[in-house]
């Protein structure tokens, strides 16, 4: 299981994983405002 | 008397011991994972606290979020400078793998680079505070905002602190690839910054 704060390296892992969920949120949001 | 010459004479492990009592330690949580968990656990409340105030102001305020008073924040630029900071992570995972690897070189300039990414992030989010066009006492829009994006700046600055440290312990080749806390923790600490800041661009900036 992740763990970001056993080390740096899975602390990288995570803060990807929050950038690609946040991405899909911006673009659901900018596609949901366009219609 | 005599308890007193017998102390005296047969010195006992707990009298050879000076300074404070060793702490305690817990066989199943390591120091330093404990350490980090609580003050990990201690920020995101205090973040929460924060974002608790945003979505009150956002929910319950008569003239909604920006744009208002003819003031828009500026979605581009700190877009961009998001794309800084979350860049100075890479370089962050960079040095450390330099550090792992024995690679000096992608040490030294991965530390360099994410200090100077983190300092031209912070300098870009106060050139936006001079610029933005509104004060924290003019609307409670403006003071979260200020809030909010300044907490978080308040944590960039103590990462780029750490960042220094660990910079200057990099060029005087503290760092082994066995032994390489010194970089591991601000690593850490310097991802949390950055995810944190992924959510408060979100929220502040584009819902």
């Amino acid at each position: 299981m992740l763990n970001p704060l056993r080390s740096e390296q899975e602390a990288f892992r995570f803060l990807i994983y929050v950038a690609a969920v946040f991405l899909v949120i911006i673009a659901v949001v900018l596609v949901a405002r366009a219609f | 008397m005599e308890s007193a010459s017998i102390a005296a004479g047969a010195p006992t492990a707990e009298h050879d011991h000076h300074g404070p009592p060793e702490a305690n330690q817990s066989s199943r949580v390591e120091a330093q994972f404990l350490g980090m968990l609580l003050f990990i656990i201690s920020e995101i409340m205090l973040f929460g606290a924060f974002f608790t105030a945003y979505f009150f102001i956002r929910v319950v305020a008569d003239d909604g979020w920006f744009p208002m008073d003819g003031n828009e924040l500026p979605k581009l630029i700190a877009g961009v400078n998001t794309a800084i900071l979350i860049s100075s992570s890479f370089t962050m995972h960079w040095a450390l793998e330099g550090a792992r690897n024995e690679n000096r070189a992608a040490l030294r300039t991965g530390m360099l680079t994410t200090l100077l990414l983190g300092a031209t992030f912070l300098s870009v989010q106060i050139n936006e505070y001079v610029h933005v066009g509104f004060a924290p006492a003019d609307s409670a829009q403006g003071t979260i905002f200020y809030g909010l994006t300044g907490l978080h700046g308040a944590h960039v600055f103590i990462g780029l602190t750490l960042l220094t440290f660990a910079t200057i312990r990099a060029y005087r080749g503290h760092f082994t690839p066995k032994e390489h806390r010194g970089v591991e923790v601000p690593g850490i600490y310097w991802h949390f910054v950055d995810a944190m800041w992924i959510v408060v661009y979100t929220t502040i900036y584009i819902l």
